[in-house]
């Protein structure tokens, strides 16, 4: 951290800029393996516009105004009919309005519901993808690693390093070794598996 | 309190009314939704004690509001009933409200209090609606200019808006916390759970885009791989799970794979205090704070604060805690860590804390906050017509002073020379704080007009933040508008609003997402700059500027 980066009257910001460089600086390994989950996890921010498969249901949502008044007589008859709509929606309009005010409260709040769950599908369906990268990447890294070590090295893992992780009855110590199963992606429409150990690399 | 002078054309004066008749008036509140234990609502409640001390008679008066609030609120529909001319409404405004129609037909004078409204951007991708909400209500801010008479803000960051707006009569009122109410005694059960030796990093508010409970999680993650794996992350506050918000931080937390992440939703007084009571450090990396009561309540309670220093969260600290420019996770990753293991800095930083809440003591505040009113309520003003400075051109180059070595930077300068009248704005240099008059500096010998940015601007090549200040001194005018920069979030935020009086520059480097609502919005006035022929871009922009004015004497 830059001492020009940090806000802090006391302790000054160039006192805190030195403790973070007196900080052990994390190990290789740790710093490319968070870098890449960061990379992989980073996204703009971009406008979502309204899924496409509502918009025409959108366009129809305002029940209250019924399209242009017509008449398909000829004659006198015809002009005069349209007339006659028309001043009959212009004295009932706001009992018109009135009576449909729930309907169109009901449209839109179904659209926007709708539309929520359409987001919600679509941010399930972009971790599904990012979750599927990162699995490849770690089989690639495991496939070039068995091809480095011989087959026997790929079969049985090597005991490694440990790292602690919490449960509910408190720290255990787990072999940090990824494997394929600790990859594994969250069921859909749950957001997320079950509690996984060591992850991170090995540290 | 803190007189802001406002931008007014010379003439304007200050009406008065005759004397106000003998005895206390009443001084009602008005808000769209009281809602229990939102920092509003606390200080709507904390306000209506004070006023009902000082012996104005008070009521709050809301359209919505919480269960539990209803014995305090009456319903908007009664005001014009209760109200006459020598009644004073203060108006809170943070959100869409839909209230501005009822305001201006009800009697009484009107005083506005701003919360600051959060920028649409920040929720887009996630809650459309909720973004279109954010823009209806700074169109309300506006429309609320000729009603009140004068506007109060709990932070210079939001004071520059309103004087940015247009507001004759701007002003900083103390923000009230009520301490007592953070020393609920903790939940046993919850804080045996977190007491088991992990560096609990807490954030507390609701999971909304706004606060970047994303970034929250990233950090975090840094923190756990690179400096304490028995670390744990609490987040206390209401969750949204069925929106696509819950659902995108739930996918990146099992992509992130950091452990020990608990979303605790909505909790209570006690277990907010037992999340306190066993939180090694604070962290917030917000982009957006009106002023920021959870990073004080950290601070009372004797929690280190980490804080990316968007909007008012600087102003919030006061020097105190540790506030970065800086919002790479590692970055912040190894303050949490240097509190973490750097016990005589860490007492140091909770002593700072302790020190910047003695200006927020209640009684301290009281009297600031009757001072305030006395002032205003005695000058018997009548808001003045709406006025702001008369230029020829507005040049919004967001970077002409934090990136003069741009090209549009170039451009801009070429630009002031050649158009008279011309005004330059453009973002406050890092570090700078908010100004509570805005007026203009010189750069290079130019006046510039500066703005606080929404968030610190990045370091070089990082895109430019936008700035609400910025973007509402734009709307507010009436003169053509050059867009030096076409792909900037301020140019993005402005071409829907300014598109039919404006002109767009961009470099051709830029994104094709970055100019979609230039190109949607601009059209054919939306030209690249291509370095090798600047003059030329310049010239084409005095032309088209100076027919649209009518004017021939463009240099």
């Amino acid at each position: 951290m830059r001492a020009e980066d940090l806000l802090t009257d006391t302790p000054t910001a160039s006192a805190v800029a030195e403790e973070t460089r007196k900080l052990p600086p994390p190990s290789a390994e740790a710093t490319e393996s968070l870098r890449r989950v960061l990379e992989s996890s980073a996204r703009a921010a971009t406008p979502a516009p309204w899924p496409a498969l509502l918009q025409e249901a959108r366009g129809k949502m305002d029940s209250r105004h019924a399209g242009p008044v017509t008449s398909h007589r000829g004659g006198l008859s015809g002009p005069a009919l349209v007339l006659a709509k028309r001043a009959f929606r212009l004295f009932f309009q706001p009992f018109i309005n009135e009576a449909l005010r729930k309907q169109v409260e009901f449209n839109e709040s179904i659209l926007d519901a709708l539309a929520t769950i359409h987001d919600v599908q679509r941010e399930h369906a972009r971790t599904q993808a990012q979750w599927r990268q990162e699995v490849d990447r770690r089989l690639a890294r495991i496939e070039a690693a068995t091809r480095a070590n011989g087959p026997v090295e790929a079969d049985v893992p090597a005991p490694g390093p440990v790292v602690e992780v919490g449960t509910p009855g408190g720290p255990t110590r787990t072999p940090a070794v990824e494997t394929p199963a600790e990859t594994k992606p969250p069921a859909p429409g749950t957001g997320g598996g079950g509690r996984r150990r060591g992850r991170g690399g090995r540290r | 309190m803190l007189p802001l002078a406002a931008l007014r054309e010379p003439g304007v004066k200050t009406q008065r009314r005759s004397p106000p008749p003998s005895g206390p008036r009443a001084i009602h509140q008005l808000l769209p939704r009281l809602a229990w234990g939102d920092a509003v609502g606390n200080q709507v409640r904390y306000l209506q004690g004070l006023l009902r001390q000082w012996g104005h008679p008070s009521e709050i008066y809301a359209e919505d509001w919480d269960d539990a609030c209803k014995d305090q609120v009456r319903h908007v529909r009664e005001c014009a009933r209760d109200a006459s001319d020598d009644t004073t409404w203060v108006v809170h405004h943070s959100f869409e409200s839909r209230l501005v129609p009822l305001i201006a037909r009800t009697p009484g004078r009107k005083l506005l209090v701003y919360h600051n409204v959060t920028p649409a951007r920040l929720f887009e991708g996630f809650e459309r609606k909720v973004a279109a909400a954010c823009d209806a209500a700074r169109d309300e801010l506006l429309a609320m200019r000729p009603l009140v008479e004068h506007a109060f803000a709990y932070s210079r960051f939001s004071a520059e808006e309103l004087s940015a707006a247009g507001f004759a009569s701007v002003s900083l009122l103390p923000f009230a916390i009520d301490w007592s109410a953070f020393d609920a005694p903790a939940d046993p059960a919850l804080q045996a759970e977190l007491s088991d030796g992990c560096a609990n990093i807490l954030f507390v508010g609701r999971a909304v885009p706004s606060k970047k409970v994303d970034d929250v999680l990233r950090v975090f993650t840094a923190y756990q791989r690179l400096y304490q794996p028995r670390s744990r992350l609490v987040i206390a506050g209401y969750l949204h799970r069925d929106g696509a918000y819950g659902a995108y931080l739930h996918g990146l937390k099992e992509v992130l794979g950091a452990d020990r992440v608990r979303f605790l939703g909505r909790v209570s007084a006690a277990q907010l205090s037992a999340c306190f009571a066993t939180a090694s450090a604070y962290l917030s990396m917000s982009r957006h704070e009106g002023f920021g009561v959870p990073l004080l309540e950290a601070m009372y309670r004797g929690v280190p604060v980490v804080a990316y220093g968007a909007a008012a969260v600087p102003e919030t600290m006061g020097g105190a805690g540790l506030a970065t420019l800086s919002d790479a996770p590692t970055d912040v990753a190894e303050l949490l860590a240097v509190l973490d293991r750097r016990r005589a800095l860490r007492d140091q930083v909770i002593g700072a804390q302790r020190e910047r809440l003695r200006a927020l003591s209640q009684d301290a505040v009281a009297t600031q906050v009757r001072r305030a009113f006395d002032e205003v309520l005695s000058a018997e003003r009548v808001a003045p017509p709406v006025a702001w400075p008369s230029t020829g051109v507005e040049l919004v180059c967001p970077g002409f002073t934090v990136r003069p070595d741009d090209a549009l930077s170039r451009v801009t300068r070429r630009l002031v020379e050649r158009l008279p009248g011309a005004r330059v704005l453009a973002l406050r240099p890092r570090g700078e704080g908010p100004s509570e008059t805005l007026a203009p500096t010189r750069v290079e010998g130019r006046p510039v007009w500066h703005y606080t940015p929404d968030q610190p601007v990045g370091r070089e090549g990082a895109p430019l933040p936008g700035s609400s200040s910025l973007e509402t001194a734009v709307r507010v005018s009436s003169t053509p508008v050059v867009l030096l920069g076409a792909d900037t979030l301020c140019a993005q935020a402005l071409a829907p609003r300014v598109g039919a009086r404006a002109w767009g520059v961009f470099e051709p480097s830029v994104a094709a997402t970055a100019l979609e609502a230039s190109r949607q919005h601009l059209g054919a006035r939306l030209r690249p700059l291509d370095p090798s022929r600047e003059d030329g871009v310049v010239d084409a922009l005095v032309n088209a500027v100076s027919s649209s004015r009518g004017i021939s004497h463009a240099r």
